[in-house]
């Protein structure tokens, strides 16, 4: 038998480390983890009783565990040997396998492994996303009312989280410190160390207070289309809502395609996403929503003759979206995030044109 | 596997052979001729491929996988998609694909041929042979599904 090289041919003129020393080294870490959890298992279970070292026979220390505590007790043996054991049966089953062999079977190990998992697929279009959850909400005018994904939500779920486990520190701090207060020992550092604290707390509920403020201001965006999924060389109607009660200096309504790309660098997995095309569908001025109502525009849309469809693969994924950018007069610009799906034209496309009701931007 | 007339093939510009990995035997070589010159092709189109593995004894080899598949290429981890996977190595239905076959298939909808900017799909016909020695040599051979045109030439709008 030979020896595995430690390097191979990549592509081209490149070399990469070699797959069995990889596969190896892989295997090693899972029956590590495995053993891991039997002997850790196995310590735990075999300490259960003390026995007289005079007279093996009799149990002169007994640990009395109800069940659920047995439960608590193995819970971490019991994920060693479930982590490790299904890892190194992949790594067994995957011995030796070319890369399409190993993509085209499936079997039980890929039930443990999510994050080798494809995403979820439409019928029949295999790297096409399903696009069954943009297309559950009817809108009131247009066919379906489209989902948000703003990245402003998670802006204001991070300050939140931030600012409640923060002041919960600082709280714990706090009340060290009053104790030592009252019995009239005052822990000078502590104090000291509580002033940047509790600054730190105070301006992390200002700023999720001011991010509440903010999308609360701003008002809601709403966006419905005629028909999903998009088709290219299709038109689709949109329809733009805007709340609020301010002035907006600029509305934008624009048709986006986004490239995004997930890979490793060093130790990190890090993901880069690029907008490699744009349109502005339409754009809007000086726009002052009608007092106890909202702004409305109807803009249409085109997706371009040959363009390339909607695309997710586990680590690479192509995006359509229709990007709403506002910029009111007195608080900062927004952007919403509304996405699509765009199946591949041709035949048997698997979705149904709709003809364009017309209509145009209005301010 | 589907029967295909020599009527199908273009007869010249459409024998390529692609390299990778390790050469067991130096002289090793894959001849492989796609029934369409241009090499593109329409979702949900027949494909034929005529191969021929040159340079080596047949009865080294103890193996054949024969796959239709896309892969991603680019900034991102390298994704894969199979559509069609065949492995022959039953020794006596090894003379039938080596040293010369042909394969068919119907190809899927979707996903199309894309050239992005950090984001590449590719199809490709890759046969990869298994010695008897241990080593295996696979041959890649690109196509083009759909007619998508590289993110740079798309109408309508601009790159940024």
């Amino acid at each position: 038998m030979r020896w595995p090289r430690f390097f191979s041919k990549k592509r081209g003129h490149r070399h990469t480390g070699s797959r069995e020393w990889g596969s190896i080294a892989e295997g090693l870490f899972y029956a590590a983890l495995l053993l891991g959890g039997l002997i850790f298992g196995g310590l735990l279970v075999s300490g259960v009783a003390a026995y007289a070292p005079a007279d093996p026979g009799r149990v002169v220390l007994q640990r009395g565990y109800d069940w659920w505590m047995w439960v608590l007790t193995l819970v971490i043996p019991l994920a060693l040997v479930a982590f490790g054991g299904s890892g190194l049966g992949k790594v067994i089953r995957m011995w030796g396998k070319s890369d399409e062999r190993r993509a085209a079977s499936a079997g039980f190990p890929e039930f443990l492994d999510t994050l080798g998992h494809p995403p979820h697929e439409a019928p029949g279009h295999p790297g096409v996303p399903a696009c069954e959850n943009l297309v559950n909400s009817p809108g009131n005018v247009l066919r379906y009312r489209l989902p948000i994904e703003s990245p402003e939500n998670w802006t204001l779920l991070g300050f939140g989280m931030f600012a409640l486990l923060w002041n919960a520190v600082v709280v714990v701090l706090a009340a060290g410190a009053g104790a030592n207060i009252r019995r009239g020992n005052p822990d000078w550092f502590l104090l000291a160390l509580l002033i940047p604290f509790v600054a730190v707390g105070v301006g992390g509920v200002i700023l999720f207070v001011r991010a509440v403020v903010l999308a609360a201001s701003v008002g809601p965006t709403q966006v419905e289309i005629s028909d999903h999924p998009l088709v290219p060389g299709q038109r689709y109607d949109v329809l733009l809502g805007q709340g609020g009660s301010g002035l907006f200096k600029s509305i934008e309504l624009g048709l986006e395609l986004e490239e995004q790309a997930t890979f490793c660098q060093g130790t990190d997995t890090r993901t880069e996403r690029l907008v490699v095309w744009r349109d502005a569908a339409r754009s809007w001025s000086r726009v002052q929503a009608v007092p106890g109502g909202r702004f409305e525009a109807h803009v249409e849309i085109t997706i371009p003759d040959q363009a390339m469809h909607s695309f997710n693969s586990p680590h690479n994924s192509v995006h359509w979206r229709l990007v709403v950018r506002g910029s009111p007069d007195r608080w900062p610009p927004f952007t919403r995030v509304f996405p699509l799906v765009v199946f591949p034209a041709g035949r048997n496309a698997g979705a149904t044109p709709h003809a364009p009701q017309g209509g145009k931007g209005v301010e | 596997m589907m029967g295909v007339s020599d009527a199908g093939f273009s007869p010249e510009g459409s024998f390529q052979a692609g390299v990778s990995q390790s050469f067991p035997a130096p002289t090793l070589r894959f001849l492989l001729q796609f029934d369409r010159a241009s090499r593109i092709y329409e979702p949900l189109e027949s494909i034929t491929v005529r191969y021929e593995v040159a340079g080596a004894e047949a009865a080294s080899m103890r193996a054949l996988e024969r796959s239709i598949l896309w892969y991603t290429e680019g900034k991102g981890e390298e994704d894969i998609g199979v559509h069609f996977f065949e492995r022959i190595a039953d020794a006596s239905d090894l003379p039938q694909v080596l040293p010369q076959g042909f394969f068919s298939n119907r190809l899927p909808a979707s996903p199309l041929s894309y050239e992005g900017v950090i984001v590449k799909v590719r199809w490709c016909v890759r046969l990869r042979v298994f010695f008897e020695a241990g080593r295996d040599f696979v041959s890649e051979h690109v196509f083009s599904l759909g007619r998508i045109p590289p993110i740079r030439q798309a109408t309508g709008g601009g790159r940024l």
